[in-house]
């Protein structure tokens, strides 16, 4: 395989890889702030891809960043609303979070059915955002993928520097590391709570948009994506949003560099046969190297 | 409750004097067949407290070696039982990760179930692949054919039963109370002596071997064998029976079993919004409280009292 060619899976591989990224984020975020493994984060990304879809069919000539913002609002309000309904209402009965993480997944199958009747069973293509392909000698790449790798590096740039550097970001840091506490220094926790699962539903509903105008939009879409991703998230180590990046960016590579490589029928084994594999060497994932160095 | 198990026993033996309609019939054997399946979670995750997401592998193991086995000229008999020590065998596989807890447990065995569906799909000359396996022969019992589906039904409850006492058993006996300690807190389990993983190992090894038992019956219950039935979707079905019974509940997860089986079933009059009622049920159910189904009764007693 040529030098360029392997450029271009490489690059496929990374776009594929933000959009997981972005997943995992969620997946991360979720479980570090309320111990929830977010089995619905893949029907929220499905949300806000069809969403995002149906902007375009309003709004035909809608700048793409547009798209993407419809996407993000419709995954943002959907989890927001989600922990407000649902999750809030079950911690406040004190009931064992097994009972939570099966609801997710009853959301989840509510979810899909809804958008079954709402968007129909067939796969949806989304319209070309961009056009022509960026051309680099003899290499070819679409601009899709360039969009994609582009714009999800952009957020998640900006997903660090609102957890870092604003005060309802470090509200939510500060109630994933220690509820109480945090509850003590003024805190709203609920408010807080609130606001990490609506970011991470914005951060699904961008990863959609992402996904469906790779390939298509579909109500099955978030299943197996979801859960790669949430394979990507453990890769990188729960809880850990550097890693969970790492993670998602990793997988995406693994599962292209796989398919081309070694077999498109189990392309899917191939990561999780990493990830059972990383996982016995570090049970932390990848964020347990780091604090094994130190 | 001493009553319970008795009266449950003798009314599930009368059920196919009740029920006239084969088809009921053929579902309360796919209950039995579930009830098995959901027992095997409920056991690793109730009494060991390890969450699996992998139940539908060993299912798949189970369901495949009984329909190869006999396929292949074995008796019943032996076919079935040898399908539930290769699916826990098959689990052996998996020893290592019962180190990890947790979330990273429940991705590693989800992703060892991810493998195992690709395995049933792509690997045509063992499993015929996205066709699958027909023709699979029915239950027979000393060299009879079971053609009856009363008599299926019988040999599916009655090896339910079997299976709910025989772990019920294995909870309460001292093995079983080391679990329980381990789950309750791993590290003082540990300080105390106990062998931690490799009691963790010898549960997750038994609730392998008890789905596969499930998926065993299921082949020569349905006859037929695809990859669709043995997707993650399985092993999250299981999850939502164990789960909507009660955590910790053996009675639990065989009412949540046949929920699972018979709800959807029960909601075709409403169409295309079958599904979307059954998840609807699911939220529906977890907000009810912390036991699940198991703990309804305990529920409805005790709010009264807590009224001035």
């Amino acid at each position: 395989m040529s030098g360029a060619a392997l450029l271009e899976v490489a690059v496929g591989g990374i776009a594929i890889g933000c959009v997981y990224s972005l997943l995992a984020l969620g997946y991360s975020m979720i479980i570090r702030a309320s111990g929830i493994i977010h089995f619905a984060q893949g029907e929220v990304m499905m949300i806000g891809s069809m969403c995002g879809l149906s902007a375009l069919w309003l709004a035909p000539a809608l700048h793409p960043a547009l798209v993407l913002l419809a996407g993000m609002a419709a995954g943002g309000v959907l989890a927001g609303a989600m922990e407000l309904l649902v999750y809030r209402t079950l911690r406040r009965r004190r009931v064992p979070l097994m009972n939570i993480i099966t609801a997710t997944v009853g959301l989840s199958i509510l979810l899909m059915n809804a958008a079954r009747l709402g968007w129909g069973s067939e796969p949806l293509r989304y319209p070309d955002l961009f056009s022509g392909a960026v051309e680099i000698g003899q290499l070819r790449i679409s601009p899709q993928l360039l969009w994609i790798a582009g714009t999800g590096f952009a957020i998640m740039i900006a997903l660090q520097l609102f957890l870092s550097k604003t005060r309802p970001g470090l509200a939510m840091q500060a109630i994933a590391q220690d509820p109480d506490a945090a509850q003590l220094i003024g805190i709203n926790l609920s408010r807080s709570m609130a606001g990490t699962f609506a970011v991470a539903g914005a951060m699904a509903g961008a990863a959609g948009v992402m996904l469906g105008s790779l390939f298509f939009s579909f109500f099955e879409m978030g299943f197996i994506t979801g859960l790669k991703a949430f394979v990507a998230a453990t890769l990188g180590g729960l809880g850990s949003i550097g890693g969970a990046m790492l993670g998602g960016i990793l997988f995406g590579l693994i599962e292209t560099f796989g398919a081309v490589f070694v077999s498109s029928a189990y392309k899917d084994a191939i990561g999780m046969l990493l990830l059972i594999a990383i996982l016995l060497v570090l049970p932390q994932g990848l964020a347990g190297l780091r604090k094994r160095g130190r | 409750m001493r009553w319970g198990t008795p009266v449950t026993l003798l009314a599930a033996a009368l059920l196919p004097s009740a029920l006239p309609d084969a088809f009921l019939l053929h579902l309360m054997t796919s209950v039995a067949i579930a009830a098995i399946l959901a027992l095997g979670l409920q056991f690793l995750l109730g009494v060991s407290g390890q969450l699996s997401l992998g139940q539908a592998a060993f299912y798949g193991v189970g369901a495949y070696g009984s329909a190869l086995m006999t396929g292949a000229g074995l008796p019943f008999a032996a076919a079935v039982p040898l399908a539930a020590v290769f699916a826990g065998l098959s689990s052996l596989v998996l020893i290592p990760v019962t180190r990890l807890r947790g979330p990273y447990l429940a991705v590693a065995t989800l992703g060892f179930s991810i493998i195992a569906y690709l395995v049933i799909k792509n690997e045509e000359w063992l499993t015929g692949g996205s066709l699958g396996l027909m023709g699979i022969s029915r239950p027979a019992l000393f060299g009879e054919r079971l053609r009856d589906p009363a008599h299926v039904y019988w040999l599916c409850a009655a090896l339910a039963a079997l299976v709910y006492l025989g772990l019920r058993r294995l909870a309460d006996s001292r093995f079983g109370r080391a679990a329980h300690a381990i789950r309750q807190d791993e590290d003082a389990a540990r300080a105390s002596g106990l062998r931690v993983t490799l009691i963790k190992s010898q549960c997750f090894v038994i609730s392998a071997a008890v789905s596969g038992l499930a998926g065993a019956l299921f082949a020569h219950h349905i006859r037929y064998l695809g990859p669709a039935d043995f997707s993650f979707w399985k092993s999250v079905e299981v999850l939502i029976m164990v789960v909507i019974g009660g955590v910790g509940s053996a009675a639990g997860a065989i009412l949540g079993a046949a929920v699972v089986v018979l709800l959807p079933e029960w909601l075709r009059a409403v169409g295309d919004y079958r599904l979307l009622v059954f998840g609807g049920a699911v939220v529906g159910l977890m907000l009810f409280g912390s036991g699940g189904l198991a703990g309804l009764p305990g529920a409805l007693r005790r709010r009264p009292e807590a009224r001035p």
